[in-house]
């Protein structure tokens, strides 16, 4: 045991991910213009978006992470699919946060109760639901088939999510960089799509230590049920004497 | 020291009940919360959220229907707003050829200018021929444009 969850290859991403946010930083702040009718509160759009998008693709991880646990039963996967949620849930909580300043701004109120921001709590709520099932004291395999099942929930939760503005009037503004000709300034439009590479970074370098930190609890857990198991046996083999308590 | 006899016998059947009482408990709290909170949200989506607002001309068509019920109307504010001596102030909006008189009562976001898209909650006045508003929300469009200090603005000549 190396006594830490980094390699080469998490350092490597790990650099990458703070250079990016530096250069993130730089062109969200100082070198990308301010919007014609938002002036500065624009410059919110390169952090909501990008967390909107990971947190998506984070939760159709978990989802595909839930599907591959009921099928084949993996390990692998079922923790893949907790470190996914963890993360998803903590970019959602971003985007929330950044979305109700940003709306203070531009809409003039924090929050509404439009489709696309009630389908977001939804999602958030359900992210939440899931995490607490998988901290629920039982058994490992019944508390990952219960998230498993919960995990589902999260596939059409974010697909209507995402089209939450398509599909009912909104006072969220519909999709930008999805249409075939998107108007944004070109400088605005890099900034944005450096911010969707860097968040992604970021997941990745997230998902990778947290993956290996719920493997080494699932091996901590092992080794607490085969202790358990070996003081019940030698108590079974000591019955009829008089065992002291610890 | 505690000299209880701890056999195998003695302890399994009374070992896992507690446990499970209290796991029991912590299951039923999680789904309560969970039920609870879906429940609340889906009916906001039904409700509400899936018509926040008519378009101005959709209420003025639907101006009976809808009569002093409280509703969100969209609509680009349209010409220049006049302050009235109770502090409300008058404009109009317009949308898909219907213009509609609004006077509103309350604060209005830094973004409300003429030319901007806003979405407005209040209702019809007795007479239905003013929207009286107490809250104003500003729709902005899905387009950034970088802000270049020569551009002249697009609603004047």
């Amino acid at each position: 045991m190396t006594g830490t969850t980094s390699s080469r290859g998490t350092r490597v991403l790990g650099a990458l991910t703070l250079a990016g946010m530096a250069a993130l930083l730089l062109f969200a702040l100082v070198l990308s213009p301010q919007d014609e009718v938002q002036g500065e509160a624009v410059r919110m759009l390169y952090v909501h978006v990008p967390t909107a998008i990971v947190a998506f693709t984070a939760f159709f991880v978990t989802v595909a992470g839930s599907i591959v646990y009921l099928w084949k039963r993996s390990e692998w996967w079922d923790i893949t699919a907790h470190a996914s949620a963890e993360i998803g849930a903590v970019l959602l909580g971003a985007t929330l946060v950044s979305g109700m300043l940003w709306g203070r701004v531009s809409w003039g109120v924090y929050w509404t109760w439009d489709a696309r921001l009630t389908t977001t709590a939804l999602l958030f709520v359900f992210v939440l639901g899931y995490l607490a099932v998988r901290r629920l004291p039982m058994e490992r395999d019944r508390r990952s088939r219960l998230a498993a099942v919960v995990g589902l929930l999260l596939g059409p939760t974010t697909i209507v999510c995402h089209y939450a503005t398509t599909w009912w009037r909104t006072l969220h503004q519909g999709p930008t960089i999805t249409r075939l000709n998107p108007e944004i300034d070109g400088i605005m439009l890099f900034t944005l799509m450096l911010g969707m590479v860097v968040f992604a970074l970021l997941y990745a370098w997230l998902l990778i230590h947290r993956f290996r930190v719920l493997w080494l609890e699932h091996r901590v857990e092992d080794l607490g049920l085969d202790a358990a198991l070996a003081e019940r046996r030698s108590e079974a083999e000591d019955g009829g004497t008089l065992v002291p308590s610890p | 020291m505690d000299v209880t006899p701890r056999t195998a016998p003695t302890l399994e059947p009374v070992a896992p009940r507690p446990a499970r009482g209290k796991r029991g408990l912590v299951i039923g709290l999680v789904l309560v919360v969970l039920l609870g909170a879906t429940g609340f949200l889906l009916i906001k989506v039904v409700g509400d959220a899936s018509l926040y607002y008519y378009n101005a001309d959709e209420a003025v068509a639907k101006k009976a229907q809808l009569g002093d019920h409280r509703f969100r109307i969209q609509g680009t504010y349209v010409g220049t707003s006049t302050d009235e001596p109770d502090g409300s102030i008058e404009f109009h909006i317009a949308f898909n050829g219907t213009r509609v008189a609004v006077d509103h009562s309350g604060s209005e976001p830094a973004l409300f200018k003429p030319g901007v898209p806003v979405v407005l909650e209040g209702r019809w006045s007795d007479r239905g021929t003013t929207f009286l508003s107490d809250r104003i929300e500003v729709k902005h469009g899905e387009d950034y444009r970088a802000k270049h200090p020569d551009r002249v603005p697009s609603d004047q000549p």
